[in-house]
C-alpha cells in the first residue's frame, strides 16, 4: 500500500469505537504475554472478555441485530464471571503457593523480548488478514486484522510460557480471539450456532481443568518443564 | 475587543507563554502532589522564587571543565525556546515560522538540548553527573524507536509531518479522535513524556537518591545563572511536551482562529488549563506507582513501542 492511499478519511465514530474495543482486547492479550502471576492473568482475561460483550452491545445497538444481546449477556455470564472463577478455583484448589509451583517465572524470555516477539506476530496477523480487505456486515476490516494479530499473540502466549495455567489462558483468550473474529465477519450468525461455540469453550475448560490437576498431582507442579524427560 | 494583533507579536507571544508559563505548571504539579500525599505542599510561585534565587548566586565550574561547561545551559535553554515556533502553541493556523521547521526538526531540537545537556555533564568528571548523563542517553536511545513510530502514525493520518495539519485532522471530525491508531499513539506518546520528564515509573522527580537518577543527575555540578537555566530547561521542556500532547494529538481545541486580542488572551489560559490538567494526570500517575527498577525500564518502553507500533499496523496494514 502506497503511503497516499494510506491517508484516508476517519472511518467513522462506529467502526473507531469497533475498533478501539479490539485494540484495547490486543493490548490485554499482550498484557497476559508479560504478566508474570497466574492470577493477574485471569483477571486480564475477564477484562478481555468483558470487553468482546461491549463490542457484541455495540454492534447490535448500531446494526439493529438484537440476537447479539442476548449473546452479550450469555459471554458475559460465562466468559467474565464463570470461566475466571473456574480457573481461579483450579488454581487454588491445586496450589496454595504459586510461586511455588512454577507460574511465576515460567517465561522463557524477558518480558520485553516476550513483548517484541508478540509484536513480530502481531505483525504477521495483521499483514495476512489486512491485505485481504475483507468487510464484514457488521464491523470493519481492522478489527477483523485485529483478532488475527489477537490469535497469533494468544499461540505466542502458549509458547513462551511454561506453565500449564498460562496455556491454559492463552487457549482460552485464543477463543477470546476467535469470538472477535466471528463478531467481525458474520455477525448476523444464527443465535444458536453462536452459543454453541461458546458452550465448546465449556468443553475446553473442563478439558483444561482435568489436565492442570492431573498433571498438578502427578509432577506437583503446574510447570510442564517437568514433562520433557521421557520415562520408561 | 476587536483590536488585531500583529503576526510577529503572536509568534512572540507563543514563546512567552511557554517561557513564562512553564515554571507555573511545574509549581501546580508539585503542589497537587503534595496534596494527594497529603502534605500541604509548596507555593505555586515556588519555582519562580527557586529561579529568582539561583540567578542572584555565583556561579562555579569545576577544575578543568571547558568553556563548552558553561554554553551548554545557554545552548540548551534557546533549542527550548526555539520549539514553541515550530508547534501550535496559541494559534490554530501556522505562523510563518512555523513550517520552518516539521515534528522531527522540533525533535532535533530537543534532542540537541539534551545532548549538550549530557556532553557538559561529562566534562565535569563527576561520577553521578556522568553516571546520569550516560543513562539518560542509553535510554533516550531506545525511547528514540518509538517517537518515530508516532512520527510515522501522524504521517499516516495527514500525509504531511507537520504538527499543524495533525492538531486540524483531528478536529476535523469525531471520527478522527476515536481511531484506534490516533488513541494509540497519543497514549504512546504519553509515556515517552513520562519518560522524557523524568516521572514516576521512569524516574523520581524530586528524590536525593542518586542511584535511581537519570536526568536529575546531569545537573549536579552546575551552579548559579546556569543551574537556574538549568531547571527552567527542564521545565520548559516539561511545558513544551505537554502542549505538544495536548494541543496536537489530544485537545487541540481552544486555539486562537483569529488575530483577535480577546482569542489570543483566552488561548494562553487555555493552554495553561490544558497543560496543568495533563500536569494533574502526571502527579496521580506519580503517586499511584512505584518506581521502576533500573533494568526495568526497557519493559516501559517496550510498552510504549507496543502501543505506537500497533497504531503504525492498524493503519499500514489494517486500514484503520
Amino acid at each position: 500500500m502506497s503511503l497516499a492511499s494510506a491517508v484516508q478519511a476517519a472511518p467513522g465514530v462506529y467502526e473507531g469505537a469497533a475498533n478501539v474495543i479490539a485494540a484495547v482486547m490486543l493490548l490485554l492479550e499482550f498484557g497476559m504475554l508479560r504478566q508474570a502471576l497466574a492470577r493477574d492473568q485471569v483477571r486480564l482475561y475477564a477484562a478481555q472478555s468483558a470487553l468482546i460483550s461491549v463490542l457484541a452491545i455495540v454492534i447490535a445497538a448500531d446494526r439493529n441485530l438484537p440476537d447479539l444481546y442476548a449473546l452479550a449477556g450469555l459471554s458475559a455470564a460465562l466468559k467474565v464471571v464463570g470461566v475466571p472463577l473456574v480457573l481461579r478455583r483450579l488454581l487454588g484448589g491445586a496450589v496454595g503457593d504459586e510461586e511455588a509451583a512454577g507460574v511465576a517465572g515460567s517465561q522463557t524470555m524477558s518480558p520485553a523480548t516476550a513483548v517484541l516477539a508478540g509484536i513480530v506476530l502481531a505483525a504477521i496477523g495483521f499483514f495476512c488478514f489486512g491485505a485481504l480487505g475483507i468487510h464484514g456486515p457488521a464491523a470493519p476490516a481492522t478489527a477483523l486484522a485485529i483478532a488475527a494479530a489477537m490469535m497469533l499473540v494468544a499461540f505466542g502466549l502458549m509458547i513462551v510460557r511454561r506453565d500449564v495455567a498460562s496455556q491454559a489462558i492463552g487457549f482460552f483468550s485464543l477463543e477470546n480471539a476467535i469470538s472477535l473474529a466471528a463478531l467481525v465477519v458474520a455477525a448476523g450468525l444464527p443465535l444458536i450456532l453462536e452459543t454453541a461455540f461458546l458452550f465448546d469453550l465449556l468443553v475446553a475448560v473442563v478439558v483444561f481443568g482435568m489436565l492442570i490437576r492431573g498433571h498438578h498431582s502427578r509432577a506437583e507442579s503446574l510447570s510442564t518443564a517437568d514433562l520433557t524427560r521421557l520415562r520408561g | 475587543m476587536s483590536v488585531a494583533l500583529p503576526i510577529p507579536l503572536i509568534q512572540l507571544l507563543q514563546v512567552l507563554t511557554v517561557a513564562v508559563g512553564a515554571p507555573a505548571v511545574t509549581g501546580v504539579i508539585a503542589k497537587v502532589e503534595a496534596r494527594l500525599q497529603g502534605r500541604r505542599g509548596p507555593r505555586v510561585l515556588q519555582p519562580y522564587y527557586d529561579l529568582a534565587k539561583l540567578f542572584r548566586k555565583e556561579a562555579l565550574a569545576p577544575e578543568g571543565a571547558s568553556w563548552f561547561f558553561l554554553a551548554a545551559p545557554v545552548i540548551a535553554v534557546a533549542a527550548y525556546l526555539t520549539v514553541p515556533l515550530l508547534i501550535p502553541v496559541l494559534t490554530s493556523y501556522p505562523l510563518p515560522l512555523g513550517y520552518m521547521g516539521d515534528i522531527l526538526g522540533g525533535g532535533f531540537l530537543l534532542s540537541l538540548a539534551s545532548f549538550v545537556i549530557a556532553t557538559a555533564a561529562l566534562e565535569t568528571g563527576s561520577p553521578y553527573a556522568q553516571l546520569g548523563s550516560s543513562r539518560a542517553k542509553t535510554f533516550s536511545a531506545i525511547t528514540e524507536p518509538v517517537v518515530l513510530f508516532v512520527v510515522f502514525t501522524v504521517a499516516l493520518l495527514t500525509g504531511t509531518d507537520l504538527p499543524y495539519a495533525l492538531a486540524a485532522t483531528v478536529r476535523s471530525n469525531a471520527g478522527q479522535i476515536i481511531r484506534p491508531a490516533h488513541l494509540l499513539a497519543s497514549a504512546a506518546l504519553f509515556m515517552v513524556i513520562l519518560h522524557e520528564t523524568g516521572r514516576i515509573p521512569v524516574e523520581t522527580h524530586t528524590g536525593t537518591s542518586e542511584f535511581g537518577m537519570i536526568e536529575e543527575a546531569r545537573a549536579f555540578e552546575h551552579s548559579g545563572p546556569y543551574f537556574a537555566l538549568l531547571k527552567w530547561g527542564s521545565q520548559l521542556k516539561q511545558l513544551i511536551l505537554f502542549t505538544i500532547l495536548s494541543d496536537v494529538f489530544l485537545a487541540p481545541w481552544g486555539l486562537a482562529a483569529s488575530q483577535r486580542i480577546g482569542a489570543v488572551a483566552l488561548a494562553i489560559v487555555a493552554l495553561l488549563a490544558k497543560a496543568t490538567a495533563v500536569g494533574c494526570v502526571v502527579a496521580v500517575i506519580d503517586n499511584s506507582f512505584a518506581k521502576l527498577r533500573l533494568f526495568k525500564i526497557t519493559e516501559f518502553v517496550a510498552g510504549a513501542f507496543l502501543l505506537a507500533v500497533l497504531g503504525v499496523f492498524t493503519l499500514y496494514l489494517g486500514g484503520g
